[in-house]
């Protein structure tokens, strides 16, 4: 009978870890933002310290940021298991031996996802920022 | 009453989180992919109190190797939180239960790693950096599953041999 009861806990154990699974699915793609088609206009400013910041100005169809910065060559990076990485902007290179790297800013506030999965929209800005210190 | 530790429970404590470490590095180049959870799973079942010492010599070395940053706050009570639960669940040597629980902990992983930014960003910061890693806690969840299943009774008998053998 106890045999019985453990065999149950288990199979609704595992019961709940699946829809577990199924519900988090359902939250990650109904709250992935919708993309939007069509031609928009959005500003890239890239900040490296001392330096003057420098913007870009670009006009695309593309539906994420990555796109759109590759369309003009801005960036280059590695791609990981984690995602995109960039590692240079504008020809100036993150150098790892420094601690420095890449930080991507829209309106000054953080964004919480890769740069593969930025959705852009007309009038966005993003900063990309060279960072000194891990 | 706290009882002071003995020499062989201090090598046992060393080679175990020495254990930890090199199963971590070897395996970190695979996103969410990691036998740490198992390893403390069943250190907490074989070794029961010491396995306190094991992750916290495990988390400050973590800290040696990569440098302290949010994930490592993350680390000092993340571990903690699945010791306690094998603690209430023990007794039960079933690695589909294990299984189980190891799934649970490997989808929940990015709930507990959001927990800091609740507090740094508010609760919209805390729930969008949980529902962008959604992707890697499942993952997560379903790879500590088969893990666990596969690995659990022989790391188990392994670990129980060496308890009967190296601490006795």
């Amino acid at each position: 009978m106890e045999q019985k009861n453990s065999k149950l806990k288990l199979l609704i154990g595992g019961i709940v870890l699946v829809a577990l699974i199924a519900v988090m699915l359902g939250i990650y793609l109904n709250s992935r933002p919708e993309t939007n088609a069509g031609s928009k206009n959005i500003v890239v400013e890239v900040r490296i310290p001392e330096e003057d910041s420098k913007e870009f100005k670009i006009n695309t169809d593309a539906e994420y940021l990555r796109e759109a910065l590759d369309e003009i060559n801005l960036i280059k990076g590695d791609e990981s298991a984690y995602g995109f990485f960039i590692t240079e902007v504008n020809g100036r290179t993150a150098n790892s031996d420094n601690q420095e790297w890449w930080l991507i800013t829209k309106g000054g506030e953080d964004i919480m996802v890769g740069v593969n999965d930025i959705v852009i929209s007309d009038g966005d800005h993003y900063e990309l920022t060279l960072v000194i210190g891990y | 009453m706290v009882k002071s530790l003995k020499l062989k429970d201090i090598v046992l404590i060393g080679m175990m989180s020495a254990i930890l470490v090199t199963v971590q590095v070897a395996l970190s180049f695979i996103p969410n992919i990691e036998l740490v959870h198992l390893l403390i799973i069943l250190y907490t079942l074989v070794f029961g109190r010491k396995t306190i010492y094991i992750i916290y010599v495990f988390v400050i070395l973590e800290g040696f190797i990569y440098g302290v940053h949010l994930w490592w706050i993350n680390y000092l009570y993340i571990w903690t939180i699945l010791y306690i639960l094998v603690h209430f669940i023990k007794g039960k040597n079933s690695s589909i239960l294990w299984a189980i629980v190891s799934g649970f902990f490997g989808l929940g992983f990015g709930a507990l790693c959001s927990i800091p930014y609740f507090f740094i960003g508010g609760p919209s910061t805390g729930i969008a950096y949980w529902i962008s890693g959604i992707p890697f806690d499942l993952i997560h969840g379903i790879s500590n599953f088969i893990l666990t299943l596969l690995l659990f009774r022989p790391l188990y008998h392994c670990l129980h041999w060496i308890n009967q053998h190296f601490t006795t």
